[in-house]
């Protein structure tokens, strides 16, 4: 395997984990917009 | 070597940063008069972005991102996927079943609670109790590597360290148990998912970029440069296979996330933290295969520090900073959640079910069970901590122990004939076989070792089985299971009983599924389901409950 591949390999990770940290912390905004608003605890 | 050192103030200030945001945040929701459902299971009605991130959060655990990173240490570039996708799946296998426990006991607090109302107190019982070791363990589990982290990147001492972590755990769970519990959850998920963003590449471009490959591929063997490495299957990835299903159904923080939240969002929630505790914990297994090709050797040879080491090595004190607090993050959500998990099966399988079951159980005194059981439980998880057991083992060890409820467990929720006998017997006659051959107390040799592979592959079929029951139903399931069976029979006689960790689990699997089937075929039992509903949560639906937050309502009426 290349020394590029590998490196691909290595640092893939911590990109998904950036876009579920992404989905996560838009999620969460925006339940907690929706509570606001509802006047209702988040949880 | 130069390892990089934090220094007490600096240390000092990050736990307190930490520990500080979590107690606001917890007190942000408490509330004067608790409601003791939600104080176990948040109100049922939890949304998908604090669910999945609790769900990620609890299931990352300082020792898994330790043991990833060992696991590509030790066997090479494949291994931290063979340790982070099963542990992953571990979170997805158990979806299926969770919209099946939540349809039948839409507000039970736990899943022996659920076994009470569907079997009665002894089924109730064995997985209450194993439940409360198993999380009894990884409570200290986390002290210990939280204790051992702060000893190691500050001139803190480990009691020390340990003191701190189980203070400032305790402080922002005890009040408001659960809901305390999942809230800070997201935030410490967010410390944790941001700081693999950042560390993985820091570290990986701060020691040399892509020329660590070629400068350091002398220090792999062709195993560990393979990514088909039958080493790492077969040692790390193999065993993980046969806990998928056993830890997801023995785990109560599991379960307990699995009731708080809404319905609706229960698949969301679980393939978001399948994937995001996979790449999580994946993403920093890759720091062992890094400091593999680095040539790095462990600290005292012991190689839960590589992660702490090549922090100290490569990363600078901002950096480090946010490394320090990923792994306290990962800490304190696991034994928050494990905290939490202790005290609703105090209070709902102890005393809500049994001690209290023929009188109406008092809510007040419920919630006070649960805030004393999470005082008990971390006292005793500092005295075991300080003892320094090896608690990494013995959580091995209570997770095979699960494998021999998985069956009965999952049976019961779905076959009317399953009995308290059938559950009972077969439970504790695959634990009478798992314990002698886990610890070798049998010579498996000559026909002992004939019968132990034969009844291995059926523990291979019943696993395959399982998962493929889960998402495709019980034809599926049932082919599944004897063509997994049959693809493994021809070498797997004369070869599994050579592994006897993984042959003690797979005969756990086999034993209980046979036993169980066999006295439930002919038994007479009828079991209504919908009887589960009705005889499961709701102790605490007298007055509601005061929403404002403590702070804000000090000294007025409420």
């Amino acid at each position: 395997m290349t020394n590029l591949a590998l490196s691909f390999y290595i640092l893939v990770w911590p990109m998904i984990v950036a876009i579920v940290l992404g989905v996560l912390v838009r999620a969460f905004v925006s339940e907690l917009r929706a509570a606001r608003r509802e006047g209702r605890p988040l949880i | 070597m130069q390892l990089q050192q934090l220094g007490t103030p600096l240390t000092l200030l990050l736990l307190a940063v930490f520990f500080g945001g979590t107690f606001l945040i917890s007190l942000s929701i408490s509330r004067k008069r608790e409601n003791a459902d939600d104080y176990m299971t948040a109100g049922n009605h939890v949304g998908f972005g604090v669910s999945a991130a609790s769900m990620t959060a609890t299931w990352i655990w300082a020792s898994s991102l330790y043991a990833s990173a060992t696991s590509g240490y030790t066997y090479g570039i494949s291994c931290p996927i063979h340790y982070g996708l099963w542990g992953a799946l571990m979170i997805l296998f158990i979806y299926p079943f969770g919209k099946r426990i939540r349809t039948l006991a839409p507000h039970a607090s736990s899943l022996a609670e659920i076994l009470n109302a569907r079997h009665g107190t002894s089924s109730q019982l064995i997985l209450a109790g194993s439940n409360i070791l198993g999380s009894t363990l990884s409570l200290t589990s986390n002290f210990i590597a939280g204790g051992a982290l702060i000893a190691m990147l500050s001139p803190l001492s480990f009691s020390t360290g340990v003191a701190i972590i189980a203070s400032g755990v305790l402080l922002y769970t005890l009040w408001s148990g659960l809901r305390a519990s999942i809230l800070t959850d997201f935030i410490q998920v967010c410390a944790m998912l941001g700081a693999v963003v950042i560390v993985v590449p820091t570290i990986f471009f701060a020691a040399g970029g892509p020329a660590i490959f070629e400068a350091g591929a002398t220090h792999l063997t062709a195993e560990q440069q393979s990514f088909f490495s039958s080493e790492a299957f077969l040692n790390q990835g193999a065993p993980y296979i046969a806990a998928v299903l056993a830890y997801a159904i023995g785990n109560q923080t599991i379960a307990q996330r699995l009731f708080a939240v809404r319905p609706d969002k229960i698949k969301a929630t679980f393939v978001t933290a399948t994937i995001g505790y996979g790449t999580t914990v994946i993403g920093v297994g890759m720091l062992g295969v890094l400091a593999l090709y680095l040539g790095v050797e462990p600290m005292n040879g012991d190689v839960n520090n590589l992660v702490p080491q090549l922090a100290a090595e490569y990363l600078g004190v901002a950096v480090l900073c946010i490394f320090f607090v990923m792994v306290i993050g990962s800490m304190a959500s696991t034994a928050d959640s494990d905290l939490s998990a202790l005290s609703s099966i105090m209070m709902t399988d102890v005393y809500g079910r049994n001690i209290a079951a023929s009188d109406r159980p008092d809510p007040r005194l419920m919630l006070l069970i649960g805030r004393a059981t999470m005082i008990v439980a971390t006292g005793a998880a500092v005295y075991f901590a300080s003892a320094r057991f090896n608690i990494l083992e013995l959580l091995v060890l209570v997770g095979a122990i699960w494998g021999a409820l998985v069956f009965p467990v999952i049976a019961s929720f779905y076959w009317n004939k399953v009995s308290n006998m059938a559950f009972t017997v077969s439970v504790l006659a695959a634990l009478a076989v798992f314990f002698p051959v886990r610890f070798g107390w049998i010579a498996l040799e000559g026909p002992v070792a004939f019968v132990s592979d034969l009844l291995a592959v059926i523990g291979v079929g019943v696993i395959a089985g399982l998962m493929a029951f889960g998402f495709f139903g019980p034809r599926v399931g049932r082919i599944a299971g004897i063509l997994a069976a049959i693809a493994v029979l021809p070498f797997g006689m004369g070869f599994l009983h050579e592994y006897t960790v993984l042959t003690a689990s797979l005969l756990a699997y086999a034993v209980s599924m046979l036993l169980c089937v066999a006295i439930s075929w002919r038994s007479s039992e009828d079991f209504d389901f919908t009887r589960i509903a009705q005889a499961t949560g709701r102790f605490d639906d007298g007055e509601d409950f005061d929403l404002a937050p403590v702070a804000a309502t000090q000294g007025r009426p409420t």
